[in-house]
């Protein structure tokens, strides 16, 4: 990039030089002087207006289509692709301190957490292992939320109100895509909620189309620590007390 | 370092005009000309030297970037079970190399996919980029271990961490390779191809050097 960069520069500064050149050679042509004027031609030229015409249009045209041809088949920044998603909670744009130092604090043993599901806030030291995993029963919210923290998206939902197909459904989304975890949380005031840091959506179906736009725009991008923080290494138990 | 428009408007243009009045007015119209022909040169140079326009969403070159980044990932987890489950010296150093190699990988495609202003989550089905895409007999990716063999990994102790890792992260690598040919296949894409042709002379080393180790494997065990 950057040696075409410099050829680029130095084709243009030739060019540029040459007509330096002629620039020097014009001002040097003797016998100029400046004559009063006697009559003004009342033919119009069309030859060079319509030369100009053609030069000046190509010209626009090019410029143009650089400038479309840049900003065509951009991509929405993932935060705007989320905030158009309908019902989505951003916990981050409600309060600065989301993403604070005090919200990523490491702590042992349970934590009070201000939303259920926890999208955010103190954690355990320990991560929760979200490689795709399923988690047939629940699991710390002290953990999940450290995930949250690496990226992860942590998809939970009511027992009671999602049925079996529902919960396989949800499932496929999961397994085997890194990032990834679900669990059951029988609390919870909907039949599914899905989690990234900061942003939280409460649904009724499993097949709305929201989840694939909620995964699609924060999974991976939602990470404080980047896209390197891994999902292994933590722990798989289940059970609602942190480990430590 | 631009002429300035009066500099350049000294100079003669083609055959001299007859009448003083056209060439005053000849004198304004190639001043203009000649700043049009400037920014229709700018614009060029600025066409010629853009980079070529980044791959699309459902691009080989993002679908590769995407499924190899979730490939790389269960690698770097069972290299760093081997690290420090295996027996084996030459078992945990060659997994301390494939798991740094690619977890360092895994971010050279995170930036390829922000560059290319994709986000890292697919549309498509994993593997939908490559012709024959959809005949992974049931894995999401050629040579991706299952849930249940990680398990086992993650499970095993003294030699058998050695051995399991070495069957597994053979296949891996195997799958792997047929994943960076299949890209060099669609793609022209400098940096990609230059990281898919990296990582297949880097996987087919470590596959000799993983051979070796089952020797050794083998050895020990029996």
């Amino acid at each position: 990039m950057t040696t075409k960069t410099n050829k680029g520069d130095r084709r243009n500064q030739s060019a540029l030089v040459s007509q330096d050149k002629r620039g020097k050679g014009g001002a040097a042509r003797k016998g100029r002087k400046p004559i009063a004027p006697v009559k003004v031609s009342k033919e119009r030229n069309w030859g060079p207006i319509a030369m100009f015409a053609v030069v000046g249009l190509l010209a626009a045209g090019i410029i143009g289509y650089a400038f479309w041809a840049q900003w065509d088949s951009r991509a929405l920044p993932w935060q705007e692709q989320a905030a158009e998603i309908e019902g989505l909670i951003d916990y981050r744009a409600e309060d600065d301190s989301v993403m604070g130092e005090a919200q990523r604090a490491h702590q042992s043993g349970p934590v009070q957490y201000d939303t259920s599901p926890p999208a955010y806030g103190p954690h355990n030291e320990i991560w929760q292992n979200c490689q795709g995993d399923v988690y047939p029963a629940p699991i710390a919210n002290e953990h999940a939320v450290h995930s949250l923290e690496h990226g992860a998206i942590w998809i939970t939902y009511n027992p009671d109100l999602l049925d079996e197909s529902g919960v396989d459904r949800l499932a496929s989304l999961v397994e085997g895509n890194e990032k990834m975890m679900m669990s059951p949380y029988p609390s919870l005031d909907a039949p599914i909620s899905l989690q990234a840091w900061g942003y939280q959506l409460k649904l009724d179906d499993p097949g709305d189309g929201r989840i694939n736009e909620f995964i699609r725009a924060l999974r991976v991008n939602s990470s404080l620590e980047g896209p390197n923080a891994r999902c292994d290494g933590g722990v798989s138990t289940t059970g609602t007390t942190p480990i430590a | 370092m631009q002429p300035s428009v009066a500099d350049m408007a000294h100079d003669d243009a083609g055959p001299a005009e007859p009448t003083l009045g056209s060439r005053r007015f000849g004198l304004a119209t190639l001043a203009i000309a000649v700043v049009a022909a400037l920014l229709a040169g700018f614009a060029i140079g600025v066409l010629a030297l853009r980079p070529a326009a980044a791959p699309a969403d459902d691009s080989p070159e993002a679908g590769f970037a995407r499924d190899m980044i979730t490939h790389h990932d269960q690698a770097v987890e069972m290299g760093m079970i081997a690290y420090t489950e295996a027996e084996l010296p030459g078992v945990r150093q060659i997994a301390y190399d494939i798991a740094t190699n690619q977890q360092g990988e895994i971010g050279m495609m995170h930036q390829w996919l922000r560059e290319w202003e994709l986000g890292p989550t697919a549309a498509e089905p994993p593997m939908a980029w490559m012709p024959d895409g959809d005949a992974m007999g049931g894995a999401p990716m050629p040579g991706m271990a299952s849930r249940d063999q990680m398990a086992e990994l993650r499970e095993a102790e003294g030699i058998a961490v050695d051995q399991l890792f070495l069957e597994l992260m053979i296949d891996h690598h195997l799958g792997g390779i047929h994943m960076i040919d299949g890209v060099l296949e669609l793609t022209d894409h400098s940096e990609v191809v230059w990281l898919a042709e990296l990582m297949k002379s880097g996987q087919q080393h470590e596959l000799e050097v993983l051979r070796n180790l089952q020797q050794q494997a083998a050895d020990h065990s029996g």
